[in-house]
């Protein structure tokens, strides 16, 4: 998985000096090797921990997963139109709500009950109810673990994106990948450890703020790949007019220089470790594009995830490369479905008319998000890769106004899905109430959500943490619950 | 007050040998304590031997440690289960959330407390069964009842009210600590104290082209020319290093430095963060204003007192306003503070106040008061309530621009424009009279037509056929023109998404009246608009529509309903065949009124922001789309006819124009009939219309800046677990009382004026006796002095913070601080004079073995420049350094408008792209990836210290990034210019503007092989990656 490569000093004998851990991973500005090594421990790496409560020392128990893949569907998507089935509200269309208490939606003009615009079938061996909306996810439902009842903090599009991604409704908070990259290091140091690939139709909301490592070192930050352009990575190519042969004797020259000037102070394992990054740099310039090259898959494999197809061709390279990252031993990555609000809208933010927009949103999604569960599942993958489905929220049994076909933002009960390494198969976790208006029975929360992830890929949420501004900062705040019902 | 304070404080006495929880280990040292310091002990203590001398039980010795052991995990500081608490007397006298008393003094046996705890019946029994808690045993259930049946005594001392006085020790007094070493800088007497206990040395005084180097960088972001270098290398004067301090410290420069440092820890950002991101176009001023105040060597506690209420500080300046900004430069949700569910948005206020607080708390007091929202702080004496005192001292500040003209400013330029609006509302007027006259006349020349005419609309849209003059526009998306007959038709909208858009406005539009006859598909809509006028971008537009807040009724609509209010008017019933006629009213003095049918609907009203400006050559207007880029924004039916009027239509007028079904005769023909005499006194009016309007248009827009608006809050609640449905009792502005030498009552009541409480919270911050603020600023100059803090969580210097490495030295630094009149630059001479700063960088292997962090600075550790400083040295290395100072920020991005802001990075080499990379606007989302790569924080982040980090990612941009290619071009024509193109001395002149000395001869021997191979280019770009150059020493 990992290309052949001198083994990489040990950490514990990393320049001259024994340092402490914590000061690598929290004290910025200590000097000596502190300073530059801090990427160094990006690495697998599976030392013996410090008691040190501060140092965040991963991981905490035996993995089941080693890496994970992340589909994020932005807007909300109706969890009543593709995988929660209400007959209740079929039987109770075009009634009023009542008895839920406060309204919950963004836009404050709560209309009547209103069935799902699509039917429902049950599917596969489990029997899991999906809508027609959904054909090819319909068939994978054998895989993956539902959970029915998870809940947001928040009815407002960021702050829930936030939330999903950072366990924070807030700007500035460190993302999941982040946490990961902190806590478990790379599995190939000539990728990074955490890679977002955007949906090719447009960012969504906040761009960049979406996969920022917060105040962890910025080495744990999401890279975005550009997987449209040539040039996946800003600045990972040589400039056009500078020739290969040239670039390589200024390269032996920088070297040198570098060389001389480590060696010139031995003791400050920093100036090494700056050598060592521009070796790094140099494998990157032609491992990413290889890992991006989706020339190598065969025209079968291409058709599986519908590359062939207008309607979803961006969106499919990106399952397919992300599924070839994780094969290269990127530790997290992230796919975004759907970009940001303006109009016509590209994401799942159904207000107007949820039939229309799901229409539209799932005509991308569906087939290569379960192109890319077959293909994780084939490959065997899933003996060792963590598979997410999530979106923001999910959407109201209301419609958005009297009369109006469109649903509003709904955080109080929706449904997302994993699949693969350490998860049940063919399994529903909790469920929403009659209507699907509030989490009924095992509510799941972001922070229980996340604890799950992280407890798959061997890191106790509790412990996984990084000391800023008076607190000993965690994914999951000071909450959070394993869900150890869908533990296989 | 600074010499009294610390004159007060000999060096033997130390408040840490006390209990203060009244077990005083030395009572004879009472004495030494100064009065001012303690009154809460003495107060403790004395009640503690009434209480031991009158009663059996004492409350303090028998009953409190029982509360601690059973009751305060559920019912203490931390968590109040049912809003209960026994840690407070009035609440455990008063009893939690069903209203009960739960102590009846001299009544055991009424008093639920005893019977919770007795365990009468187990479903009540505290602590509860499944609480894992021990229940009392008899003792000291006798104890309890013993305690209730005699009064439940309970001393005022220990009543929760008055906090007891921690021991933590940077809430205490600041000592100056006798000092022994004669005229030696002291810092290097306390380092050199610490470095002789691990028997450890300082490292010999580093090189002059090394001291200059690292000096250049610390105090001005920037590398000495090698110039300079030269000169102080060879300037044999005592005092040479001394003048280059200076020259340094008065240098503009400097506070571009420092000022960024200061940024960082405000969490300053120019763009809202959140779903929009959008631009702060004026959020500048207040990074201007931390240039100049550390260029000014502001004292630090004016400093300080400004940026909390510098807006009511009296003389109020304009710098004053602009300090203010710290409270608000942080991300905000303008989706959040705009949506409908009220819970929803009490939270988002509610993370606003929270970042608020913590910015102020951790950057002048260095603690986390913001941990105290749902519970007491953790760690730190931060009671609950004295978060919501504190939030009550901020409640009245909100995001937002403000005017940063002072009061005079803003009256002259008021009164000038109410007198331009007059003459021009006057012109207008005879304009128009004569205008209708002009109509009637042409009228009665006319063979036959109706009775009656509408006045003269500045564009008018028909769907008859004759040709639209003014604005002509074009059907969009399904809309079409529906035939009634030969003559008539009307436009057709189908369904969502068709609308009808005009061309550009001819010219600027201010006061309007909007008018349209329409018939709506269905009243069950909402959201669409019959007209609108917007700016070409949509963000900003004033539009008749229908059902969007309240179904079936008639708004007039504006972005983020900024100027929206229901007209308080009965819901639409119109036949759906039929057509109504609307007409909103835009006036002059900024009032909106709405008519239906020619009769007024509802009641204007005069919103409270002001009447736009639509712009000729920008905006147009819309039939049937409430504005571009909105969600529900389509109107569906028909619309016969639609005007646009550039003046404020009367009653009068509407109701003709809808009896005369919008019949009027055009401008031209109206302009045609007027006698010599009325088109005489036309033209005059109009030209003294034009005029004022220019001079309206020139009037200079009031200066405003993002400093966040004031409003008179609502009394502040506590929040019972920072739950917005959970108000529990009422707070009064205050601070905190771990600060115990100060009064943290500010004596305001709940309802005190806004102002009052930021200008006490003020006072309090930055009274002399208040020990964090110096010791918190001391500690961050030597933080960024040395790469590492003598406390090294400069924002946290709470339990959970680290303690000092040096606290003597500390505390000297901190009382200098404020001996000097809080001057910060005389802090930094302080500290780098001393031989400490001034101490090589060499390893030393065996001091290493016992100081691996240098904590006791036995060298100056090595440290890579910030990003800022990264690239700003290299635009100096080549010359290309623009240091125009201040103003807008230079933008090195696209940005696209799609509902949400995005910055697309671009390289741009003109002059205002290389100005020093503070003035770079610090948006959210619009990173950029050189600058990412060596760790620039986040914006939205409290960055007290950067993370220095070195990756593949930084390499490869500093390899490849087209920013990097471009100045080592500059850089080695520049060094090539200065050699006279003699290649070995141009080789030298690079490494001399780079890394400030002369290659060796093995280096000049190499480079020069590649120079004459590949160019200087490639010499110079190797110099910009080199280590060196992006190290300090």
């Amino acid at each position: 998985m990992s290309s052949n490569r001198e083994p990489l000093p040990n950490l514990e004998t990393n320049g001259n000096i024994p340092f402490p851990r914590r000061h690598f991973l929290w004290h910025s500005g200590g000097g000596l090797g502190a300073i530059a090594l801090a990427w160094m421990l990006n690495r697998d790496r599976l030392h013996a921990s410090t008691s040190d409560s501060r140092s965040a020392i991963a991981p905490h128990f035996a993995p089941k997963a080693k890496r994970v893949v992340q589909v994020f569907c932005a807007g909300g998507v109706s969890h009543l139109d593709t995988f929660d089935y209400k007959p209740d509200l079929e039987k109770m269309d075009g009634k009023s709500l009542e008895g839920k208490g406060e309204n919950l939606g963004f836009f404050g003009q709560p209309g009547r009950l209103m069935k799902s615009v699509y039917g429902f079938k049950q599917h596969g061996k489990s029997g899991a109810w999906v809508s027609d909306l959904l054909p090819k996810l319909s068939e994978c439902v054998d895989d993956v673990c539902f959970i029915k009842s998870m809940v947001a903090k928040s009815n407002n599009h960021t702050p829930a994106a936030f939330q999903m991604n950072s366990g924070f409704t807030l700007n500035g908070f460190p993302c999941m990948g982040s946490w990961l990259s902190y806590g478990l290091g790379t599995e190939n140091e000539n990728l990074p450890a955490f890679v977002v690939l955007p949906d090719p139709r447009g960012l969504p909301a906040g761009g960049s703020i979406n996969w920022t490592s917060g105040f962890l070192p910025a080495n744990h930050q999401g890279v975005a790949f550009r997987t449209q352009s040539n040039e996946p990575v800003p600045d990972l190519q040589t400039p056009k007019h500078v020739t290969a042969s040239a670039r390589m004797a200024d390269m032996q020259l920088l070297a040198a220089m570098n060389r001389e000037f480590a060696d010139g102070h031995p003791g400050d394992s920093a100036f090494g470790a700056r050598l060592r990054s521009y070796e790094l740099a140099a494998q990157m310039q032609t491992s990413i594009p290889e890992a991006t090259d989706l020339s190598m898959e065969t025209a079968a494999t291409q058709q599986m995830y519908g590359l062939d197809e207008p309607a979803n061709k961006g969106f499919a390279r990106n399952c397919l490369t992300a599924r070839r990252l994780l094969e290269r031993g990127v530790r997290f990555v992230q796919i975004l479905n759907g970009g940001s609000f303006g109009s016509p809208r590209i994401n799942w933010d159904g207000h107007e008319n949820v039939k229309e927009n799901h229409d539209t949103q799932a005509l991308t999604m569906d087939k290569p998000v379960a192109a890319l569960i077959q293909d994780l599942k084939q490959r065997g993958m899933f003996e060792d890769t963590l598979f997410v489905w999530t979106t923001e929220f999910g959407r109201s049994p209301t419609t958005q106004g009297i009369g109006a076909p469109g649903r509003d933002h709904h955080p109080t009960a929706f449904t997302c899905f994993l699949a693969g390494a350490g998860v049940k198969k063919g399994m529903e976790y909790g469920s929403s109430d009659e209507i699907g208006y509030f989490a009924a029975e095992n509510k799941v929360t972001i922070p229980d959500f996340h604890a799950t992830i992280l407890n798959l890929l061997g890191l106790d949420h509790e412990k996984l943490t990084f000391y800023h501004n008076g607190i000993n900062r965690r994914l999951t705040d000071v909450h959070g619950q394993v869900i150890q019902g869908i533990l296989s | 007050m600074p010499k009294c304070l610390v004159e007060h404080h000999s060096a033997e006495w130390s408040f840490g040998s006390f209990d203060l929880k009244g077990n005083q280990k030395n009572p004879t040292m009472l004495v030494k304590i100064p009065p001012s310091a303690v009154y809460a002990v003495i107060a403790i203590l004395f009640c503690d031997f009434v209480s031991k001398a009158n009663a059996q039980v004492d409350f303090a010795r028998d009953i409190i440690p029982i509360f601690q052991t059973h009751c305060y995990e559920c019912h203490g500081p931390e968590k109040q289960k049912s809003g209960y608490r026994l840690d407070v007397r009035e609440i455990a006298l008063k009893g939690g959330d069903n209203g009960e008393a739960a102590i009846v003094p001299n009544l055991s046996a009424k008093s639920p407390l005893f019977r919770f705890v007795r365990g009468e019946d187990e479903e009540s029994l505290m602590p509860p069964k499944d609480s894992g808690k021990p229940r009392l045993n008899s003792d000291e259930l006798a104890k309890i009842k013993e305690w209730l049946d005699n009064g439940a005594i309970w001393p005022d001392s220990l009543s929760g009210q008055k906090r007891q006085a921690s021991t933590h020790w940077s809430l205490q007094p600041i000592k100056i600590p006798i000092l022994q070493g004669g005229s030696e800088n002291p810092v290097d007497v306390f380092v050199r104290a610490k470095l002789l206990e691990s028997s450890l040395a300082a490292s010999p005084e580093a090189d002059r082209r090394t001291l200059i180097r690292r000096i250049s960088f610390d105090l001005v972001g920037l590398p000495p020319s090698p110039e300079e270098v030269e000169a102080f290398v060879s300037d044999r004067s005592s005092n040479a290093y001394e003048n280059l301090v200076d020259r340094l410290l008065a240098s503009s420069h400097y506070g571009e430095r420092w000022g960024r440092h200061w940024l960082d820890i405000a969490r300053y950002t120019e763009s809202q963060g959140f779903e929009y991101d959008r631009l702060r176009d004026n959020a500048w001023h207040y990074r201007d204003y931390v240039i100049k105040s550390f260029n000014e060597d502001k004292p630090y506690d004016q400093f300080m007192r400004e940026q909390i209420a510098g807006d009511v500080l009296e003389p109020v300046t304009r710098d004053g306003i602009v300090a203010t900004s710290l409270l608000v430069c942080g991300p905000w949700d303008q989706a959040g503070n705009g949506q409908s569910n009220k819970t929803q948005r009490a939270i988002t206020r509610e993370d606003e106040l929270e970042d608020m607080i913590g910015v102020v708390g951790q950057s002048f007091l260095g603690l986390t008061i913001n941990c105290a929202r749902c519970h007491a702080h953790k760690f730190d004496p931060i009671p609950h309530d004295e978060y919501y005192r504190i939030k009550s001292v901020f409640e009245g500040v909100k995001h937002g621009e403000r005017s940063i003209a002072t009061a005079e400013e803003t009256m002259a330029r008021n009164q000038r424009q109410k007198g331009l609006e007059r003459e021009i509302d006057i012109a207008s007027h005879i304009v128009s009279s004569i205008e209708s006259d002009g109509a009637e006349q042409a009228l009665a020349k006319r063979p036959k037509g109706p009775t009656e005419l509408g006045p003269i609309p500045f564009a008018k849209w028909t769907f008859d056929g004759t040709p639209i003059e003014v604005m002509p526009g074009e059907l969009k998306d399904g809309a079409v023109v529906r035939k009634l007959d030969n003559e008539h038709g009307v436009l057709q909208l189908p369904k969502e998404g068709a609308f009808f858009k005009t061309a550009k406005l001819t010219k600027d539009i201010r006061e309007k009246t909007l008018e349209a006859w329409v018939s709506l598909a269905s009243l069950e809509q909402g959201g669409g608009a019959a007209i609108s006028i917007e700016t070409g971008n949509g963000r900003v537009f004033d539009a008749i529509v229908f059902g969007e807040q309240h179904p079936k009724k008639w708004m007039s609509g504006s972005e983020g309903f900024a100027r929206t209010k229901p007209f308080d008017a009965p819901e639409e019933t119109a036949n759906t065949k039929s057509f109504v006629h609307v007409a909103i009213v835009y006036a002059s003095d900024n009032s909106i009124a709405m008519f239906r049918n020619g009769e007024p609907y509802g009641k204007p009203y005069t919103p409270k922001t002001p009447l736009q400006t639509f712009a000729a050559g920008d905006a147009h207007v819309l039939l049937g789309y409430r504005h571009t880029g909105g969600g529900r924004a389509w109107l569906t039916g028909e619309i016969k006819q639609a005007a646009l009027y550039d003046r404020a239509l009367s009653h009068a007028e509407i109701a003709k124009s809808y009896r005369a079904g919008g019949a009027s005769v055009t401008r031209a023909e109206s302009l045609a009939s007027l006698s010599p005499d009325q088109a005489g006194r036309h033209a005059a009016a109009l030209a003294e219309l034009q005029r004022n309007k220019k001079l309206l248009s020139e009037l200079p827009k009031p200066p405003v800046s993002y400093a966040g608006v004031r409003v008179q809050p609502p009394n502040t609640m506590r929040l019972k677990r920072g739950d917005v449905n959970s108000p529990d009792e009422e707070v009064t502005p205050g601070g905190l009382s771990a600060v115990f030498e100060i009064e943290h009552d500010f004596g305001l009541k709940a309802d005190s004026p806004e102002k009052d409480r930021r200008l006490k919270f003020a006072e309090w911050l930055s009274d002399a006796r208040n020990p964090l603020p110096a010791r918190v600023m001391a500690n961050r100059v030597w933080h960024l002095h040395f790469g590492q803090g003598l406390v090294g969580t400069p924002n946290d210097f709470g339990m959970s913070g680290d303690r000092p490495s040096h606290p003597e030295l500390l505390d000297w630094l901190a009382a200098k601080l404020i001996e000097s009149g809080w001057s910060v630059k005389a802090l930094h001479k302080l500290i780098v004079l001393s031989a400490t700063y001034r101490q090589g960088a060499a390893f030393n292997a065996s001091a290493a073995s016992v100081d691996s962090d240098n904590r006791l600075l036995w060298r100056y550790a090595p440290h890579r420049l910030e990003a800022e400083a990264v690239r700003d040295a290299i635009l100096v290395a080549s010359g290309q350094l623009n240091t125009v100072g201040g103003g807008p920020s230079f933008r090195p991005f696209t940005t696209t408008e799609f509902n949400a802001t995005f910055y697309t990075p671009i390289d741009r080499p003109e002059a205002e792209f290389n100005r020093r990379t503070v003035y770079r606007i610090n948006v959210n989302s619009g990173k950029d990836p050189l600058l990412d790569s060596f760790d620039c924080p986040d914006p939205s982040v409290k960055t007290p210290r950067r993370g220095v980090t070195t990756t593949p990612l930084q390499a490869l941009e500093l390899m490849n990034n087209s920013f990097i290619q471009r100045q080592a071009n500059h850089l080695a024509e520049r060094a090539m210019r200065s050699a006279k193109n003699e290649i070995g001395r141009g080789i030298e002149a690079a490494y001399q503007m780079t890394i400030g000395r002369k290659p060796n001869d093995q280096e000049l021997k190499r480079a020069m092989l590649v120079a004459k191979e590949r160019g200087l280019v490639s010499v110079c770009w190797a110099l910009f990656n080199s280590t060196e150059f992006i190290y300090v020493q």
